[in-house]
């Protein structure tokens, strides 16, 4: 074992300060929000509830999860995560396989519009108008069909295909089988970490998504749950928030005592938005960072 | 008699019927694709011809081109807004801000992290790291709001009772606390992935390096300072220069827009109105297309200057380039 001189203790120092400082600010935030998404609203709102709930309740999650809005919302995020991830990583998957092929006609033409698509962009009004136009504005499809093909995701997936030896796609194709079979029988299992990566960017996004629901959609029905969480967030006041209790009815007409308050409804319909993030993130985290490395160095 | 020239032309033409046989289920994704992206990029950006217009949203497509021309008379009225000058200087400032705290940051931990030894305990810091950036900044607003909320906020609890402070601060009604806290929120949620960039090139250095260098007994610190920032200075270069083309938007991360729009209300306005979220307000929530198109146009063209400039001066300086 090499002795340690001053420099390696002072640096190793600092190299752990700056560790133990990101790990705590990062992780802390998501635990207090926990915390105190359990405890009592009205005992929360006297302070000093840090580190473990005080008067423990699941009473927040229960007013969250009793909303029809909040319900109705969490079932079309989950619609529109699924959907539009699955439509946006095949066609957007097809499209770069395609234009992986070295031997493709008019190739050049092809990858000249995506590149310049990628830099230049008509802007928020152009685009707003086009979706109006396309009588997409109000209806499911516009959280789908926009996002189906991403340029920069299709020239991460471009960089992983070129890597795949031209030999095996020749074999596979003297047993008849057409770019249509050997994309999913062969291309997508092979590039499973970037298509899982995609996927996670693509899925993420989705989920997170509110601009789409306040700006191209007035239908109620279509209300995300990342939308709702920005209202109850954005209108940090009681009116978002009464309504909330509202479709409680029945308790409120028996009189009970309410004990939750913005602030503990806030943190749990939070919770409730972060968790499927952080339920597919150690599954797919694996991939990405090869992913990403791959896309970052090539692309 | 067929020339040979005619015959040529013929045995050309079937060998690209022969290839475009082969090819004819990838052209067709490719074809796809391409349709998609003449719609959903290209009718937009012929579009933008309205900002120089007088356009009605009614007229649909072709109002692009029926409309009454209206010269630049969009642009000199928002040049003329009482609040032009504010918005400039808080879309500037604030990207200033961020690239002067934020850009620094993912490259001191990316060779910090570097540094670790033990490659569990690596893996389970850079984990953790990259997570803020696949949380909306809706859950981050919600997350600044109960932290640092005047009477109940952890922080100004916290301050309180470690005696710090006697009276609560106003981090949320006081604007002036508006940009420290859209920078130090930037920096929480951007740091760990932007880190990852520059770890992809730090792990591109090649081993025999280090290795030679501490036979010549070369410190750490000499190490980091002679091999890995030389080594990374093109990354950091390249991220720097898409850094300043969307400067306006807010660096790297392009933060501005959320931050301000979920942030801001009309204590901060003074702080946080930018230009794109008067884009938006004027062109959506008040219907007024062309003038907030031509307002739109107006941040573009600033970036796309900034983005050729900075490329220019990286090629002369450094001779890093991203085009």
């Amino acid at each position: 074992m090499k002795r340690l001189t001053a420099e390696d203790v002072a640096l190793n120092t600092i190299i752990f300060l700056i560790m133990f400082v990101t790990v705590v600010t990062i992780l802390f935030p998501f635990y207090y929000c926990l915390v105190i998404s359990f405890n009592e609203g009205l005992d929360a709102s006297s302070g000093g509830v840090f580190f473990w709930p005080r008067k423990y309740t699941l009473e927040n999650y229960k007013t969250v999860f009793s909303n029809e809005q909040i319900r109705s919302g969490f079932l079309i995020s989950i619609a529109r995560t699924v959907v539009g991830t699955f439509l946006s990583v095949i066609f957007t998957g097809l499209f770069a396989y395609g234009l992986s092929y070295k031997k493709l006609m008019l190739k050049k033409t092809y990858i000249g519009i995506m590149i310049f698509a990628m830099y230049f962009s008509g802007g928020m009004i152009p685009y707003y108008i086009l979706l109006k136009n396309l009588r997409l504005l109000n209806t499911f499809w516009v959280y789908i069909v926009p996002g189906l093909l991403s340029p920069f995701n299709a020239v991460i997936m471009m960089s992983f295909f070129r890597e795949i030896p031209a030999s095996i796609e020749e074999s596979v194709k003297l047993d008849g089988a057409n770019d249509f079979t050997i994309f999913f029988r062969m291309i997508v299992p092979i590039s499973m970490p970037v298509f899982a990566t995609i996927a996670l960017f693509n899925g993420v996004g989705h989920w997170n998504n509110w601009f789409d629901t306040a700006y191209y959609t007035t239908d109620r029905s279509l209300r995300t749950l990342s939308y709702i969480l920005k209202e109850i967030i954005t209108k940090a006041d009681l009116s978002s928030v009464s309504r909330l209790g509202a479709g409680d009815a029945g308790r409120a007409s028996l009189g009970a005592s309410q004990t939750y308050t913005p602030e503990t409804i806030r943190m749990a319909t939070m919770i409730t938005v972060i968790l499927p993030i952080i339920f597919i993130y150690p599954f797919l985290q694996k991939y990405f960072v090869k992913g990403i490395m791959v896309g970052s160095i090539k692309g | 008699m067929q020339s040979a020239f005619e015959r040529e032309l013929a045995q050309n033409r079937r060998k690209y019927l022969v290839r475009l046989k082969l090819q004819g289920l990838r052209q067709i994704f490719v074809i796809m694709g391409i349709v998609f992206m003449l719609i959903f990029s290209y009718i937009p950006m012929v579009g933008i011809i309205i900002a120089f217009k007088d356009y009605k949203l009614a007229t649909g497509f072709t109002g692009f081109f029926t409309s009454k021309w209206a010269g630049f008379s969009n642009f000199i009225e928002f040049f003329h807004d009482r609040n032009f000058g504010v918005m400039m200087r808080n879309t500037i400032v604030l990207s200033l801000l961020k690239l002067v705290f934020t850009f620094p940051l993912p490259i001191i931990f990316a060779i910090a992290i570097n540094e670790i030894r033990n490659s569990k305990a690596k893996k389970i810091v850079q984990t953790i790291s990259y997570l803020p950036h696949f949380i909306s900044w809706v859950i981050v607003a919600g997350l600044i709001f109960s932290f640092l909320n005047g009477s109940t906020g952890l922080i100004n609890q916290f301050l309180m009772n470690l005696g710090v402070i006697h009276k609560s601060i106003p981090f949320l009604s006081n604007p002036k606390y508006f940009w420290p806290i859209a920078v130090i929120s930037d920096m929480w949620k951007g740091m760990g992935w932007w880190a990852i960039i520059f770890m992809a090139a730090i792990t591109g250095v090649d081993v025999e390096i280090y290795e030679a260098a501490i036979v010549d007994g070369a410190s750490r610190i000499q190490r980091i300072n002679h091999i890995t920032l030389p080594s990374i200075k093109s990354t950091i270069v390249i991220v720097l220069i898409m850094s300043l083309g969307n400067l306006l938007g807010g660096g790297m991360g392009g933060s501005n827009f959320d931050q301000c729009y979920l942030l801001g209300n009309s204590l901060n306005s003074k702080y946080s109105e930018i230009i794109e979220t008067y884009v938006l307000t004027m062109g959506l929530a008040q219907g007024r297309y062309s003038y907030a198109a031509a307002v739109g146009l107006f941040q573009s063209i600033i970036s796309l200057v900034l983005i050729y400039s900075s490329n220019f001066m990286s090629e002369k300086l450094f001779d890093v380039g991203l085009f």
